[in-house]
C-alpha cells in the first residue's frame, strides 16, 4: 500500500462522504422539523440535478441560472409535498410509518415519473473549475470535487448558523421540539414545518446538482443516495444535521479506506460493520445527546 | 355457453377481417404462424429489451413483406416481463398453453431465461433466449439455444484483444452481477493467454463512485484495463484519476445509454461487440438502413440478436413446415446460419456456435463508435 494509494482514497472518501453529507443533512434536517423519515430525500438531488441538466439544454439558460433554478425546483417540490399530503396526515395524527411510507410510494412515484417523461438515459453537468485536477503524490482530485468539498462545508457551517441564529431557523427548532409550546408563543407550526421541507428539498437539490458533473443522474440515482444518506444521518444522530455531516464523512472514509485496506469484494462488509460496532458503542449516533441540543 | 362461443366466434371473425387487411399488404394469407416472445421491456432489464423488441418489431414485419412462412403471415406475440423471472414463468405459459405458439423468443435476462426454458424444455417448444446462458444448463436442454455469446466468449474476445496489443499485465474492474460471471471465464482463460491478472477489484451494482478501486488498479501498473460492468461509472473514474492505459470493455457496457452517460470519458476505449451501426459490415448494411429508416435512430448489438432469432425462427418453420412439431422444429433450427449479429450454430455444444471471429471491436473516439480493423481468426 502506496502514500499516493491512501491519499487517493482519501480524496474520494471525503468526496463521496460530503455527498453522503449533503443527502444526510436534508434528511435529519426533515426529521427534526417534522418527525417524518424522507425515504424520498434522494429524490430531491434527482429532480435539481434533472432541472438543472433541462434548464440548460432545453432552455439555453446558463449554468449559474440553471443551478439557481435546480435548488428551487428542489425547494418548491419539497414545500408541495408538505402541503399536499403531509400537512393533511398530520392533522389526522398520523403515526411515523405512515409518513414513512408515503415517502417511500413518493419515491418511487418520482422516480418512474423522471423514467417516463424524462427517459433512461443519463446526464452529466460541467464540473464547476473545468476539467482540471489537482495532483499531489501522484494521487488525483478534479478541481470540481475540491469545489463541491468547499460548498459541501459551507453548507453545513450555514445550516447551523441558521438552527442558531435566525428567527426563522431558532423557531423551527422551538416548532420541532414542542409543537404546542411554540404555538402558544406565536410561532406558525404549520409554516414552519413547511419551511422544514424546503429547505430538506434545497439541501437535496444542491446535493444532487453538485454530485453530477461527477458521478451523473439518472432516475435510479435517487434511492442509492437516500440509503447512503440515511446510514449518514443514523449514524450521526438523526435529529442532528451536523451529525448527518461527521456520520457522511465517516461512512465515505470507512468504505474507500476499506477498499485499499482489506479488498474491494468486502467494502461493503467491512463498511457496514464498522457502523454496526458504532451504533452498539453511541447509539444516539456520533454527535450523541450534546450534539442534539444544539444542531 | 352459447354467449361466451358467439363472442368467441365474433373475436375470431374481427381478427381475421384485421388480419387479411394485413395479409393483403404483406402478400400473405391463412391463419398466422403464432411465436411467442418475452422481453424485459420495464425493470432493470429495459436497456436491453426496449431494443430487442424493435428488433423483434421489424424482423417480423420484413419475414412477412418475404413472404412469411410458405406464405402464411407469421405473428409475434411479445410480451414484457419487467425484469422478473416469476413473471417471466407466468408470460411462458400463456403464450405456451394460451396463445399455442409454435416457438418462444427471449427472454432478456439469464435468470428469467433459466426459469422459462423450464417451460419449453418440458414441453418441446424450442426455444432462443437473449442471453448468454451457461454450460450447466447449456448440456441440459438441447433446445434452448441463443443468440449473444456464452460469457467465456465474451472473456475470451477481451483476453484476444490484449494479446494483440501485447498487454502481459492486466487489471480489472468488475461489478458484483455481470461483472462477476465473466470474471469467473476469464480467471482460468489468462493464463492460457499469459495474461496475469495484476489487480481485480470488484464493485456493486448501482456503484455511484468506484475511485479507490480503480486506484488501486492503476497502483498496480498494468499495461491495459478491462471494465467489465453494466454502468458508466468506472469508465468515468479510469478517467478522472488518469489512467492513461487501453482500457478494454466488455460487450455489457457497449450501449448508447453508458457510452452517453460516460460524457467526455467515452474515448479510447474498445469494445469487442458485434454492431457498429455508424460503420456496419457489408452483410450488416441492409438491417442497419431498414432500422435506421424505421426507428429512426442507430441499432447495436441487442436489435440485431433480436432480428437474428426471429429469422432463424421462421427459416426452421419454412424448412420444417409451419405446423410442424416442436422436435422437428428444433431440429430444423440446427443449422449453420450466417445472422447480422454472428454466425450461429445452434448444434454447438454451448447452443450459439457463435466463433471468435464473428466479435468486431470497435472503438470510443470522442463519443463516437469507430470500427477497428481487428479481427480475430477462427
Amino acid at each position: 500500500m502506496t502514500l499516493s494509494l491512501v491519499l487517493q482514497a482519501l480524496f474520494a472518501g471525503v468526496t463521496n462522504g460530503i455527498v453522503y453529507a449533503l443527502v444526510g443533512m436534508g434528511l435529519s434536517a426533515i426529521f427534526k422539523g417534522s418527525r417524518v423519515i424522507n425515504a424520498m430525500q434522494g429524490e430531491f438531488a434527482v429532480i435539481g440535478a434533472m432541472m438543472t441538466v433541462l434548464l440548460m439544454t432545453k432552455s439555453g439558460w446558463p449554468y449559474a441560472a440553471a443551478i439557481a433554478g435546480g435548488a428551487v425546483a428542489g425547494a418548491l417540490v419539497g414545500a408541495f409535498i408538505e402541503v399536499a399530503f403531509v400537512r393533511f396526515m398530520a392533522r389526522k395524527n398520523a403515526s411515523e410509518d405512515s409518513f414513512l411510507l408515503l415517502t417511500i410510494g413518493l419515491a418511487l412515484t418520482l422516480s418512474a415519473s423522471v423514467l417516463f417523461f424524462i427517459g433512461r438515459d443519463g446526464h452529466l453537468l460541467p464540473p464547476l473549475g473545468g476539467e482540471g485536477v489537482l495532483i499531489v503524490l501522484d494521487a488525483v482530485i478534479q478541481f470540481h470535487a475540491l469545489w463541491l468539498i468547499a460548498i459541501g462545508i459551507g453548507a453545513t457551517l450555514a445550516l447551523r448558523a441558521f438552527y442558531h441564529r435566525t428567527t426563522v431557523g431558532l423557531s423551527m427548532m422551538a416548532a420541532s421540539i414542542d409543537a404546542d409550546g411554540a404555538a402558544t408563543t406565536g410561532i406558525n407550526v404549520g409554516h414552519m414545518r413547511t419551511f422544514t421541507f424546503v429547505l430538506g428539498g434545497l439541501l437535496g437539490a444542491l446535493g444532487g446538482i453538485l454530485v453530477t458533473p461527477l458521478i451523473g443522474v439518472d432516475y435510479q440515482l435517487g434511492l442509492n443516495l437516500t440509503l447512503k444518506g440515511f446510514a449518514a444521518a443514523v449514524l450521526g444522530g438523526l435529529t442532528n444535521p451536523l451529525g448527518a455531516a461527521v456520520g457522511g464523512l465517516t461512512l465515505g472514509l470507512v468504505e474507500s479506506l476499506a477498499i485499499i485496506g482489506i479488498s474491494s469484494s468486502y467494502k461493503d462488509v467491512v463498511a457496514f460493520s464498522v457502523l454496526i460496532v458504532i451504533m452498539i458503542l453511541m447509539p444516539q449516533g456520533i454527535l450523541g445527546r450534546a450534539g442534539r441540543r444544539g444542531g | 355457453m352459447s354467449l361466451s362461443s358467439l363472442i368467441s366466434k365474433l373475436a375470431g371473425a374481427t381478427a381475421l377481417v384485421g388480419l387479411s387487411a394485413i395479409a393483403v399488404q404483406a402478400q400473405t394469407s391463412g391463419e398466422p404462424v403464432k411465436i411467442g416472445a418475452i422481453v424485459s421491456a420495464t425493470g432493470a432489464g429495459a436497456g436491453l429489451g426496449v431494443p430487442e423488441r424493435n428488433g423483434l418489431l421489424l424482423a417480423e414485419k420484413d419475414i412477412n413483406a418475404k413472404g412469411g412462412i410458405k406464405g402464411r403471415p407469421i405473428k409475434i406475440i411479445v410480451e414484457d416481463d419487467a425484469s422478473n423471472p416469476d413473471t417471466a414463468l407466468s408470460k411462458a405459459n400463456d403464450l405456451i398453453f394460451g396463445q399455442k405458439v409454435q416457438a418462444l423468443l427471449g427472454p432478456s435476462l439469464t435468470a428469467s431465461t433459466v426459469a422459462v426454458g423450464g417451460v419449453t424444455h418440458a414441453n418441446k417448444i424450442p426455444q432462443i433466449a437473449f442471453t448468454g446462458i451457461g454450460p450447466a444448463v447449456e448440456r441440459e436442454r438441447k433446445c434452448v439455444a441463443h443468440v449473444l455469446p456464452p460469457q467465456r466468449l465474451n472473456a475470451t474476445a477481451l483476453l484476444e484483444y490484449a494479446k494483440s496489443i501485447k498487454a502481459a499485465k492486466v487489471g480489472v474492474l468488475h461489478d458484483a452481477g455481470y461483472g462477476n460471471v465473466v470474471m469467473a471465464e476469464l480467471k482460468p482463460l489468462a493464463d492460457k493467454y499469459g495474461v496475469k491478472l495484476v489487480a481485480v477489484e470488484k464493485f456493486e451494482i448501482g456503484a455511484t463512485d468506484t475511485t479507490t478501486q480503480a486506484a488501486k488498479v492503476k497502483a498496480s501498473q498494468p499495461d491495459a484495463v478491462f471494465i467489465i460492468a453494466t454502468s458508466a461509472t468506472p469508465f468515468r473514474n479510469v478517467k478522472q484519476i488518469q489512467i492513461t492505459q487501453p482500457v478494454i470493455a466488455a460487450i455489457g457496457s457497449s450501449s448508447y445509454e453508458y457510452v452517453n452517460a460516460m460524457g467526455p470519458a467515452a474515448d479510447n476505449i474498445v469494445i469487442p461487440e458485434f454492431v457498429v451501426g455508424e460503420d456496419p459490415l457489408p452483410h450488416q448494411k441492409d438491417f442497419v438502413e431498414l432500422y435506421k429508416k424505421t426507428y429512426n435512430s442507430t441499432p447495436k448489438n441487442y436489435e440485431a440478436a433480436a432480428w437474428d432469432a426471429a429469422h432463424i425462427i421462421a427459416a426452421a418453420l419454412n424448412k420444417a413446415g409451419a405446423d410442424a412439431t416442436g422436435e422437428k422444429l428444433c431440429e430444423a433450427m440446427k443449422a449453420p446460419y450466417t445472422g447480422v449479429l454472428a454466425n450461429y450454430n445452434f448444434s454447438a455444444d454451448d447452443m450459439t456456435g457463435i466463433p471468435i471471429s464473428s466479435f468486431i471491436f470497435s472503438k470510443l473516439v470522442g463519443g463516437k463508435y469507430t470500427r477497428t480493423p481487428f479481427r480475430v481468426a477462427q
